[in-house]
């Protein structure tokens, strides 16, 4: 009898992470397998070992070094000069911003370039690249043969135009304040690394390695979580994401039904989709679901509700038509898998 | 393990710069970082202090774009695990593994013979926790100091939960195989 082991499963079984289903599941066939008893007597051994683990008292000298800010803003309040305060430093700042052309961002490793301003080109040639310091919420890397313009640096935005090359950027800022435009669309920084790569005819790459990336062309946002890739075209947007680990017969097909017009062949590359799909590719599904027609879409649903059912308010029919409501719904329990 | 508890009133009034709000946060949270930080550098305390003070600057700096409590955790989290992995990769360069830095347990109500145990049975988690891959290392921290969920996890990690629960199943394994001599310790706890 062939027997699906549940080994991957078991520490999320020991913390109850499970559905009611899925724990009777692998109690089911515990009790069968000794394999898999073996493995769950060693997480069930590696996990009381370290639930040893204390917690350690942080040195009461980290404070004196971390709320300067707040202190600050008290003492100016208590004595009645905020106002002048912040008009003085208002000044300070301007002038000095003035003195120096603007905002502007650190560059190291460019011979010649030391801050990139606003409005200011950075270019790498064959054999050079770029550190750059993103104001203080990140770093990016300007690889050989790219050009990057500073388009923005503020409190609520820093952004930039890739023309061409490719960058890699790691933020550690609350979402949605990093912005990349590409000639083909926009990448928001949800998350925390990433690299985007712009070719000659303005069709972009996007791998990201940690967290989340929005793209974003005239449409609702594509998501791109940590492992996956997304492609997108010039007069297109972005195209269907999906992540490294499907099959290659299944990033094919999604290529192919970003590129084709022709309705049989998105059809047929679909059946290919669908056929090699597992559960982590229906981000890829996820996203062919308003892409494509009633009937394509119908096929979608019925992988999706296999691989992730949808709760039961979410119908069918709902679904074809892409009823905003249900979609938001079912959403929640697909976007598990990015979040 | 019990969260702290920081309500949205808290939240705001450290949006509004006001110095208590921020120290109530910072003493709700401070240990917990310091101590996966601690954990993560094998007990290098200054290392771990630095990293706490760096989580906490950015969170001060941030405070005012957090919309709501849940959001501040994650990123809280999110920014933790990226400080111990973004100091690990700088310090690789300069740092050997083998050489753990001595560190003060804290006491505890048990016998001395207990507390003697106790403290043998940590040292030697710690040190199996501290030669894991930092992926490993980072996940298991997360789980055993904050007692964050699955969906928790995943979100201050970046990545699914399905990736979260294979790689806590691999530090389990490490962890059981490497101190399997404590199975019976481990068994009274």
């Amino acid at each position: 009898m062939v027997r699906k082991h549940v080994i991957r499963q078991l520490s999320a079984h020991y913390h109850q992470e499970l559905s009611a289903d899925e724990n009777l599941k692998i109690e089911t066939h515990l009790r069968t397998c000794s394999q898999c008893r073996t493995a769950y007597e060693e997480i069930r051994l590696g996990a009381r070992l370290a639930s040893v683990l204390q917690i350690s008292s942080a040195p009461e000298t980290i404070w004196t070094d971390v709320p300067a800010k707040p202190k600050i803003s008290r003492h100016w309040r208590r004595v009645g000069f905020a106002a002048l305060a912040t008009a003085a430093i208002l000044v300070a700042v301007a002038v000095r911003e003035d003195f120096y052309s603007g905002p502007s961002w650190e560059v190291t490793g460019l011979r010649g370039m030391s801050r990139l301003h606003i409005g200011e080109t950075l270019e790498t040639d064959t054999g050079s690249q770029a550190q750059i310091k993103i104001a203080n919420i990140g770093r990016l890397v300007v690889r050989p043969d790219s050009r990057i313009r500073l388009l923005a640096t503020q409190s609520n935005q820093h952004r930039i135009a890739l023309d061409r090359g490719k960058i890699e950027a790691q933020t550690w800022s609350p979402p949605r304040l990093f912005v990349v435009d590409t000639p083909s669309a926009s990448a928001i920084d949800l998350g925390c690394q990433y690299i985007l790569e712009v070719q000659e005819d303005g069709s972009s790459l996007l791998r990201v390695t940690l967290g989340l990336v929005a793209l974003e062309r005239d449409g609702p946002e594509t998501i791109v979580p940590a492992g996956a890739f997304c492609r997108t075209r010039k007069g297109a947007g972005p195209g269907t994401p999906y992540f490294e680990d499907a099959s290659a017969e299944l990033q094919a097909a999604v290529t192919k039904i970003d590129s084709v017009n022709d309705p049989g062949e998105r059809l047929r590359q679909l059946q290919i989709v669908i056929r090699e799909s597992h559960v982590r590719d229906a981000l890829s599904l996820w996203h062919l679901l308003p892409r494509m027609d009633t009937q394509a879409r119908g096929m979608i649903y019925d992988r999706l509700a296999q691989l992730l059912p949808p709760p039961p308010e979410v119908t069918r029919d709902g679904i074809l038509a892409l009823n905003p409501k249900m979609l938001d719904t079912w959403k929640k329990v697909v976007s598990q898998l990015w979040q | 393990m019990t969260k702290p508890i920081i309500d949205d009133r808290t939240l705001e009034a450290c949006q509004r710069g006001d110095p208590e709000a921020f120290r109530l946060l910072f003493e709700a949270h401070k240990d917990r970082v310091y101590s996966i930080a601690l954990c993560f550098f094998d007990g290098d305390e200054a290392t771990a202090k630095d990293i706490t003070q760096e989580v906490f600057l950015k969170l001060m700096t941030f405070i005012s774009q957090f919309q709501n409590r849940s959001e501040l955790s994650t990123w809280l989290h999110r920014i933790v695990t990226n400080a111990c992995l973004d100091r690990k990769r700088a310090l690789r360069r300069f740092l050997s593994l083998g050489e753990p830095h001595e560190r003060t347990l804290p006491d505890r109500r048990m016998s001395l013979e207990d507390k003697y145990a106790q403290r043998e049975t940590e040292a030697s988690v710690r040190k199996v926790i501290a030669s894991m891959k930092p992926k490993l290392r980072i996940a298991i921290l997360l789980k055993y100091f904050d007692d964050l969920s699955y969906d928790e996890m995943a979100a201050a990690l970046g990545c699914s939960k399905g990736t979260v629960a294979s790689r806590l199943n691999r530090a389990h394994r490490i962890l059981a195989r490497k101190l399997s001599h404590l199975r019976a310790v481990a068994a009274g706890e």
